[in-house]
């Protein structure tokens, strides 16, 4: 992965990080002020991105969508490596039938495919974001907790946790000093790389009519809106599409250039 | 029973015979861009038609009663009556009918020479055994169980004819029977259990069900013997032009219009108010056909705080500029309503003044309703509440245009102080809200034919759930002098007294502020070029293919 | 090779007995008459009767275990119940609507591997600003929500160009549209792992031999490269399938396939739970078949890396 890759992925999630945090400063406006008599104006100088059909501003919406996008393909990302780390720890270091009860269930949880599980927590739960956020978050788990299986396994058979052994260290110790920081380096580059794929799948949920409820400004949600318009107005879903694409690409790019692989996303 | 029966309604075929043509037209308007050329009718050829109405679970319309199924229905089932250009009911599968003086006795006579599609003829016992099947529990039907609700027995007077006896006088009867919700479907076919006869429903109408490939379509094909409508001299004895139509189910609107552009499909329902503005300039034609009954409209829960304050109620309305965002979203395809009842409806009433926008008089009201303080948010506060409204939204019920005028409310709400909180939510999780009571304002749209409806939707009796569990007076309206006018006015048989009855019901409703109405229930179709003879619709607005041909 | 057959066999019951297990759990989670979740949720309006038959018929007086019981009972003997919506055996609707998802699925599968190789090739032979080019084109069609580019391939191919149509017909050209917005993110995703493994399997020893040896470039890459870099991307086929199904669920419904998807989307919004936990299994069976398969495809390809 090139320098500029590098430095062209940490500037877009910087950009958005600021924007999901303060989108007033961006965009100072209110991204739920409707009015109705100005629906659907194509980008202009005014509205550099066209306005829906309440008249809200579509650049004011996207700015001030980050916050929530990110937030549930965040929130997802930490709650699935935070089950992964649990399990993926305890069956790497867990006795060998324990690994194995540990692997069936990560098996199961990998069989059913995300959006299908996401949709089978919705069945029981009803569509909400915490809802979305719990299935997108269980529904990447597996595959992190695979990573985090193996780094740790390969690192408990490393030279330096036999050296640490040797010297009588305690296992604790072992675990902070040596299998953390080896074993999560890889994590964080998958980390980025799933970022991205979770505010896709969160903004899937909102297609299905299943996420964020209207008319918060989420991205998946404007996007859902937008395309019944798609014949007239455009600029209604593509933008919200276009910020989403622009997060989702630029987390690969970081997650590549910290050395990450696509496949485990 | 000494009853002198009196035909207060003489209906036959003779008086519907200058009718031909346009006889089941309805109010609807079409812009058929073939209009101007004469064309031939031209036998064959199947018509795709692609509606963006969840798929119906079960195809005989008594079961549950829909509109999709009544869109459906409308093609291979008929009812006993059915509703002219004028508005007036007429007889269909009926010949006649007469009503005892005491309006409690209705004697209903068959026409002759007409069978099922499974073969078994038309006669009295079909009318006893669909009215029973209706009023099962079983059935689990609401929209036709309410609508037959006051008959308490039948009986055979000879083959074709069937008498009803009611609890109370019925004027709405006959136009409960004329909708697709109480069509006719065959005794014997009723007998099969409920799967199998949901699947392929034995009706008398042009087509019939040949299969039922779920996600896919419904096949109708044309019914070779099937008895064209009395009143419609030029097709007697004639069958359908059409070999059959492909029933499919495309819920994506984008999609469904890009099928009818590039001419895999017909017809398509529910499509976008912007594609039917734009309609006539990519060459489609245009069917508007407003259904009939209530209009649709958005209710106050006066049942519960914050609502069961009038001023409260009338200060939300005030607050609101619903307008603007109607010819914004609708593009000029809907017009603005202010009566409780459809355009196609002749005794509603539409008070306008009610629902003008003045924002100062909605803050004023909320003042002096004592929500004075407000929160950090600009909320208005009383005792330390919120005055906040839950508006529980059906994703089923609400096309897109509508959810975004329901936020454009809730944006100018914010304005004087008040909170709205839509939940975009499933059918089911919907009806739960409603059952549970967790509203404050709903949008709950109610096909029926006539100012019937009014008792439906506004007397006290049903605020009660019906045994299904769903109840229609969403508005929690009691008040017993609006009861007594609805019953009045359902029972009266002079048609003067009954407009006057029905006038001050809907007066006392507007007075109120318990509803804001919205435009019609809109009913759209856009169809290409080849197709000709659209407009014909039933009583309930649903359009029907009989006289439809493919010129491709 | 019986041995190892009989390994997953054994697996895939377990996997497919904690799925149940889960929903077993689920369904009792839900806040509520377990009755009425089964009948559809609070809006099901079930009368009386109906619930007390679901009651029965679901054994949900009884206590807690022996319903379990009853439950994987019923699943052994491939007793998915009724669906309450559509009123017929889960498991025939399951037939039915199951071959039309795994054949999109396949065909996309496949239609990605190409586009991948595709991509992969010109990116061998492409100058460095291509290969720029080329790169965020791939991270561009990974990132790429399916609903989005589903509905942009309609606009664009459909009703402006008018060359496919847009909703299914049963014909192959139906296929072409779904198929594309299938299989293009995850031709995506395949092209930068291809590249990745591509380049350092023609970097490697072996192939500048055969380049020395005067093998053209494209025979290197064919009878070298290739077999390298496709190794860790059917590792990837398991994971591919299984994204493919999630997206099915979102092309169904956009161009009004009937299928898996669909089916699932409608069982959730009506909580017609017997119908999703059929769906679940379903799928749940279908990615361990497909997996199975796989890996039994790299040990013929690479006996000696499949024991990792």
């Amino acid at each position: 992965m090139s320098r500029t890759a590098k430095i062209l992925g940490t500037v877009f999630i910087l950009f958005w990080l600021l924007t999901a945090l303060a989108p007033g400063l961006i965009a100072p406006g209110d991204p739920l002020a409707v009015d109705p008599a100005q629906a659907f104006h194509a980008p202009s100088l005014a509205h550099p991105m066209g306005t829906d059909e309440s008249g809200r501003d579509v650049f004011t919406r996207v700015i001030h969508g980050a916050g929530d996008s990110l937030y549930i393909g965040l929130a997802a990302t930490a709650l699935g490596m935070g089950i992964a780390l649990v399990l993926g720890t305890a069956a790497a270091l867990a006795p060998r039938w324990l690994d194995g009860a540990i692997l069936r269930v990560l098996e199961a949880l990998y069989a059913v495919p995300s959006l299908l599980l996401a949709l089978l927590i919705i069945a029981f739960t009803g569509p909400g974001v915490g809802p979305a956020i719990v299935a997108v978050g269980l529904s990447t788990a597996p595959g992190y907790a695979r990573l985090v299986r193996s780094q740790i396994r390969s690192v408990k058979n490393s030279e330096m946790l036999e050296a640490a052994t040797v010297l009588g260290r305690g296992t604790w110790l072992k675990v902070q000093n040596h299998l953390v920081p080896n074993a999560l380096r890889p994590l964080l580059a998958l980390v980025t790389l799933g970022i991205g794929q979770a505010v896709i799948w969160a903004a899937a949920l909102s297609f299905l009519g299943l996420g964020t409820p209207p008319p918060a400004p989420e991205w998946g949600a404007m996007l859902s809106a937008g395309r019944t318009y798609l014949h007239l107005a455009w600029w209604l879903s593509f933008f919200p599409g276009l910020a989403i694409v622009v997060v989702a690409a630029g987390a690969t790019l970081i997650g590549r250039s910290l050395g990450g692989k696509v496949n485990a996303a | 029973m000494q009853r002198t029966q009196r035909a207060t309604r003489l209906l036959t075929g003779a008086l519907a015979l200058p009718l031909a043509g346009a006889l089941i037209a309805g109010c609807s308007t079409t812009s058929d861009p073939s209009a101007t050329e004469d064309l031939k009718p031209v036998a064959g050829g199947t018509l795709v038609y692609a509606s963006g109405d969840a798929e119906p679970n079960c195809l005989d319309p008594h079961v549950g009663g829909n509109y999709p199924q009544a869109l459906v229905a409308s093609q291979f089932m008929e009812s006993l009556f059915s509703k002219d250009a004028k508005g007036e009911i007429v007889p269909w599968l009926a010949e006649k009918s007469e009503v005892s003086e005491d309006g409690l006795t209705r004697t209903i006579t068959l026409r002759e020479g007409i069978s099922f599609h499974d073969g078994t003829p038309l006669t009295a016992e079909a009318i006893k055994a669909n009215i029973e099947h209706l009023q099962d529990p079983n059935t689990a039907s609401s929209t036709g169980y309410l609508a037959v609700g006051k008959v308490t027995e039948i009986t055979i007077v000879d083959e074709l004819t069937a008498q009803l006896e009611l609890s109370a006088p019925d004027n709405a009867l006959l136009e409960s029977l004329s909708m697709p919700w109480t069509a006719i479907q065959s005794p014997e076919g009723l007998k099969r259990d409920q799967a199998a006869n949901c699947a392929a429903p034995a009706g008398t109408g042009p087509f019939k069900v040949e299969s039922w490939d779920r996600q896919q379509a419904v096949n109708l094909v044309r019914y070779e013997d099937y008895a064209a409508p009395a009143a419609d001299p030029e097709r007697a004895g004639s069958t359908a032009h059409l070999d059959g139509i492909t029933w499919r189910f495309i819920p994506e609107a984008a999609s469904r219009y890009a099928a009818l552009q590039s001419g895999e499909v017909d017809v398509i329902d529910n499509p976008q108010p912007d594609t039917i503005a734009t309609a006539a300039d990519s060459g489609l034609g245009h069917l508007a056909a407003p259904r009939p009954g209530a209009s649709n409209r958005v209710e106050l829960n006066s049942s519960k705080a914050p609502f069961d304050d009038a001023s409260v109620r009338e200060a939300f309305i005030r607050s609101l500029d619903v307008n603007t965002g109607i010819d914004a979203l609708y593009f000029n395809t809907a017009e603005r309503s202010y009566s409780l009842l459809s355009s196609v409806e002749p005794l509603g009433i539409s008070a306008e003044e009610k629902f003008g926008t003045d924002v100062e008089r909605a803050n004023q009201l909320l003042d002096e309703a004592g929500w004075t303080e407000r929160d950090a948010q600009g909320y208005r506060l009383k005792d330390g509440k919120r005055l906040s409204l839950s508006f529980p939204v059906s994703t089923n019920q609400s096309v897109p245009a509508e959810q975004s005028l329901f936020e454009q409310m809730q944006a100018a709400a914010k304005n004087v102080g008040i909170e709205v909180k839509i939940d975009l939510l499933d059918l089911s999780s919907w009806y739960g809200a409603l059952a549970k009571h967790e509203y404050d304002l709903v949008s709950a749209p109610y096909t029926k034919v006539g100012p019937s409806v009014l008792r439906i939707l506004f007397h006290s009796d049903s605020t009660v759930p019906a045994p299904s569990g769903y109840f229609a007076n969403n508005a929690q309206i009691k008040n017993p002098q609006l009861d007594r006018l609805l019953v009045e006015a359902e029972q009266t048989n002079d048609e003067a007294k009954r407009a006057e009855l029905y006038e001050r019901a809907q007066q006392i409703v507007l007075d109120g502020y318990y509803v804001i109405p919205l435009y019609d229930q809109q009913n759209h179709f856009l169809f290409s070029k080849n197709v000709h003879g659209m407009g014909e619709t039933t009583a309930v607005s649903s359009p029907t293919y009989f006289n439809v041909f493919l010129n491709k | 090779m019986l041995a190892w057959l009989g390994r997953k066999v054994g697996g895939a019951l377990v996997v497919l007995w904690l799925v149940a297990t889960a929903i077993f759990i689920g369904v009792r989670l839900i806040p509520g008459d377990p009755a009425e979740a089964i009948m559809g949720g609070p809006g099901s309006q079930a009368s009386a009767e109906a619930l007390a038959a679901a009651r029965s018929e679901y054994g949900l007086d009884l206590p807690l275990i022996t319903q379990y019981l009853m439950f994987l009972a019923k699943l052994i003997r491939l007793d998915f119940g009724t669906s309450y919506a559509l009123k017929d055996p889960v498991l025939q609707v399951i037939a039915e609507v199951l071959p039309p998802t795994i054949t999109l699925a396949l065909i996309s599968l496949a239609a990605a591997w190409l586009l991948s190789l595709i991509f992969a090739m010109l990116a061998m032979r492409a100058t460095r600003a291509g290969q720029c080019v080329g790169n965020a084109v791939e991270i561009i069609a990974a990132a790429v929500p399916h609903f989005w580019l589903g509905a942009v391939l309609i606009m664009l191919f459909s009703s402006m160009l008018g060359w496919f149509p847009a909703v299914d017909n049963g014909t192959g050209a139906g296929l072409v549209l779904p198929v594309l917005t299938l299989a293009l993110p995850l031709a995506g995703f395949l092209t930068q792992l291809m590249r990745d493994s591509l380049s350092t399997a023609l970097g490697s020893q072996f192939a500048l031999a055969a380049r020395t040896r005067g093998e053209s470039r494209l025979t290197v890459f064919w009878r070298h490269g290739l077999r390298h870099a496709a190794l860790p991307a059917l590792g990837l086929t398991g994971w591919a399938f299984s994204s493919l199904l999630s997206g099915a669920v979102v092309v169904e419904a956009i161009f009004a396939r009937p299928g898996l998807g669909r089916s699932l989307l409608s069982a959730v919004l009506s909580r017609d739970i017997p119908m999703v936990t059929g769906i679940a299994l379903f799928s749940a069976l279908v990615y361990i078949v497909v997996m199975a398969l796989t890996e039994a495809i790299e040990r013929l390809i690479d006996p000696a890396g499949a024991e990792s």
